[in-house]
């Protein structure tokens, strides 16, 4: 019987093990994978404030890719592109504010903090499934191991977007896939001196892009990061709305290639690796409950990913509630209670920090991104604002700007007080 | 012979196994951190296990390398192994990300590799059977197990596809051969064999043995031992037999189908149809309304039909 046993060595599982151990609790993380972070698909971004309190001057041994000094938010016609870009040179200074990285070097790297604080790591063992006690109590797990049933005291599922053991627990659906969106990239290999010229950046300085409009009006949008030496490029695109269009994710990347703002800065680039990857967008009012009798929920497999439009995050929220779990672990064996009850301080720090204030507070932002209007029209009526607004049209005189929004919105067949009505709503989301 | 007091060495090659190559420069980066068995590998140490098991012996995993064969030393720990690594002269000792590498740098020089092996080796015990996989995964050529049959002076078979253990140590192994045939093998230790990734799955350990073994503290040979071994020499060539060759047609193998239906295996693997949705009884109704709702249902299902008013006919 140990302490606790964390299932899944990505972050949430990593930092929940990090926590247990530091406390001096005997824990055991549990990896498919033969490595920690050895299925994962990512080149993207981390924001790692987080980590602050845990591993001081964790930016001095972090296996980073570059760091985010440029960050975009596009809008995109098929011929048309507005962006917002934010540049400072504070994010390129320590402690830095977010960072492209591989997830199978940053996995492994977060796990290696875990074992070196006493956690057993144990690769290439699968969990199959909970052990339950008499009462209806989890009190460990069963693996495909020899011999393979680990007891503990608490059971901390990190397994992922599709957690079977959350599922086995009745805490996620058998199936939601309205709440979960599919994730599709390419990773293009340019060299890293081609990268800096292109995209404006310094060695070490890093671009991260998201877009809108790029998905043939299909729920989502698209991302482009840099690396050192590839591209991060690719979709994120609602399932339900992928199948309804009939399109395959391939053609979706392949239009963003081909986006003529996109396709200069890729020029010459190779194919290093194409890969998809579900994520759980649905947001607070979607996450399964947090806790059962013996059993705690956290990252990707209790849906922590916050997409609320200028948002995009899910690592820094996954290792936060990993964290929260390990602590509120260590809290509930030492008083010897590790019921639902006894468990109820995971909650209670989540919601005292940013992984439920932030997910609470932007609870309405994901229903409102991937609404229809969002994807739909908005898109092209802001380019064509944004186009006529820098069309010189002499001898006419300028055009004011709300003349300019009206007859866009007439084109694109948006009702003036829908246009009003979301203005309103954005900033109530987002306030 | 009795090998009930010899030993049976594994000898392993871990690497990256998924070292990449840059699209655009054509060079070779590995990550040493994630050096693993190959299936080469895997099979080798689980033939090594096999004639353990049926010789009474000792079983001994062996890497030449750095600390990043050390993981790959443990999983072999975990299934009741001896282990030893014996340490390169051009090898890093340490672990560290992605380094990108010349060609010839990657295996390394087989003749090194062998010299620090087998001295290693005689410095452990006399070796009866040492088993090898057929190729390092990163560029190997083959060549070690067959110079370390001539280090040791012992009767080599390579680019095995399974083996057998009988009492004395005997080695039956099977070779491939074109058109389908297979060639038998018989030689008696000791051996050096090398197999190729084919027919045989490496055991799991039990869940406290790869405990145990992510703390197992892998020993590393002395260079002196090593150094006075390689000194000795090698002992005196091994006899191999080599009978008349006859042609040999393995049985085809009959592997059980898997249990219940294809659509029983697909709903079981999907979970479909877990959450679906609930029967209705609709009707008696007219002719009319049922066709309504039987269209109604298709369309909810995702099926495209026509309007309702096509139905007619």
């Amino acid at each position: 019987m140990v302490d606790a046993v964390v299932v899944g060595a990505g972050p949430a599982g990593s930092a929940a093990a990090l926590a247990l151990a530091r406390a001096g609790r005997s824990v055991i993380l549990l990896e498919r994978g033969p490595f920690p972070g050895s299925k994962n698909l990512y080149g993207g971004v981390v924001y790692a404030r987080v980590l602050d309190g845990v591993i001081p001057r964790w930016w001095e041994e972090v296996p980073v890719q570059r760091w985010v000094v440029r960050r975009s938010t596009m809008v995109l016609t098929e011929t048309q592109s507005l962006s917002v870009d934010m540049r400072t040179s504070s994010w390129g200074d320590a402690p830095y504010n977010g960072m492209t990285v591989y997830r199978a070097d940053f996995d492994q790297w977060l796990a290696g903090h875990a074992v070196a604080a006493g956690a057993n790591l144990v690769t290439s063992t699968v969990a199959t499934g909970l052990i339950w006690d008499g009462s209806g109590r989890v009190v460990g797990v069963k693996t495909d191991r020899p011999d393979g049933n680990i007891r503990a005291q608490v059971v901390i599922a990190c397994d992922g977007v599709n957690s079977f053991l959350a599922k086995e627990a009745g805490l996620l659906p058998q199936a939601d896939a309205a709440h979960h969106t599919l994730g599709v990239k390419e990773v293009l290999s340019l060299p890293a001196e081609t990268i800096d010229e292109r995209f404006g950046l310094g060695p070490d300085e890093g671009l991260d892009i998201e877009m809108v409009g790029v998905t043939r009006g299909i729920p989502g949008g698209g991302f482009l990061y840099t690396n050192r030496d590839t591209v991060s490029l690719g979709v994120v695109v609602s399932l339900k709305g992928l199948a309804d269009a009939k399109v395959r994710p391939e053609e979706l990347i392949a239009d963003l290639k081909a986006h003529p703002t996109i396709a200069p800065w890729l020029r010459g680039a190779t194919l290093k690796e194409y890969g998809a990857h579900l994520i759980p967008e649905g947001g607070y009012d979607t996450m399964p409950p947090l806790t059962a009798d013996g059993l705690m929920v956290a990252g990707d497999a209790a849906g922590m990913t916050l997409a609320a439009g200028i948002w995009l995050e899910g690592v820094n929220f996954a290792i936060g509630a990993g964290l929260a779990a390990g602590k509120a672990a260590t809290d509930a064996i030492a008083a010897g209670d590790t019921t639902t009850a006894g468990l109820a301080g995971y909650r209670r720090a989540l919601e005292s920090n940013f992984v439920l204030k932030d997910h609470q507070r932007l609870r309405r932002a994901p229903g409102l991104v991937l609404s229809q209007r969002m994807q739909g029209p908005y898109p092209k009526l802001m380019c064509d604002v944004a186009e006529r607004m820098f069309t010189v049209t002499n001898p006419e005189p300028k055009p004011g700007l709300v003349l300019l929004l009206r007859r866009a919105a007439k084109e694109q067949g948006v009702r003036w007080r829908d246009l009003v009505r979301d203005g309103i709503e954005t900033i109530r989301v987002f306030r | 012979m009795s090998a009930s007091a010899e030993v049976v060495v594994a000898c392993l090659a871990p690497a990256d196994q998924r070292p990449e190559v840059d699209p655009l420069s054509g060079e070779v980066v590995v990550n040493d951190a994630m050096a693993s068995l190959s299936a080469a590998d895997a099979a080798a140490l689980e033939y090594a296990l096999r004639a353990g098991e049926a010789w009474g012996a000792r079983v001994m995993a062996v890497a030449a390398g750095g600390a990043s064969v050390v993981p790959a030393l443990r999983e072999a720990a975990s299934l009741g192994a001896e282990v030893l690594r014996v340490p390169l002269p051009s090898a890093h000792d340490s672990l560290h990300g992605p380094r990108r590498c010349e060609g010839t740098e990657l295996a390394g020089d087989p003749g090194v590799v062998t010299a620090v092996l087998s001295s290693a080796i005689r410095a452990s015990g006399t070796p009866a059977l040492v088993v090898c996989g057929d190729r390092s995964s990163l560029s190997g050529a083959g060549a070690v197990p067959a110079m370390l049959a001539h280090h040791l002076g012992a009767a080599q078979a390579l680019g095995l596809v399974a083996m057998e253990f009988e009492s004395g140590g005997v080695v039956l192994g099977q070779r491939r051969l074109d058109g389908g045939w297979r060639e038998r093998i018989r030689l008696t230790a000791p051996a050096v064999c090398s197999v190729e990734a084919a027919g045989v799955r490496l055991r799991r350990a039990s869940l406290n043995a790869a405990l145990a073994a992510a703390s197992v503290q892998v020993p590393i040979a002395s260079s002196s031992a090593t150094a006075a071994a390689a000194a000795a020499g090698a002992a005196g060539a091994a006899r191999v037999h080599a009978g008349a060759p006859r042609f040999y047609r393995p049985r085809t193998k009959v592997i059980p189908p898997p249990a219940g239906g294809t659509h029983e295996r697909i709903l079981s693997l999907t979970g479909a149809l877990v959450q679906r949705e609930p029967p209705r009884v609709v009707g008696p109704v007219a002719p009319a309304e049922a066709a309504r709702e039987l269209l109604e249902f298709l369309r909810r299902a995702g099926v495209e039909v026509g309007q309702a008013g096509d139905a007619g006919g």
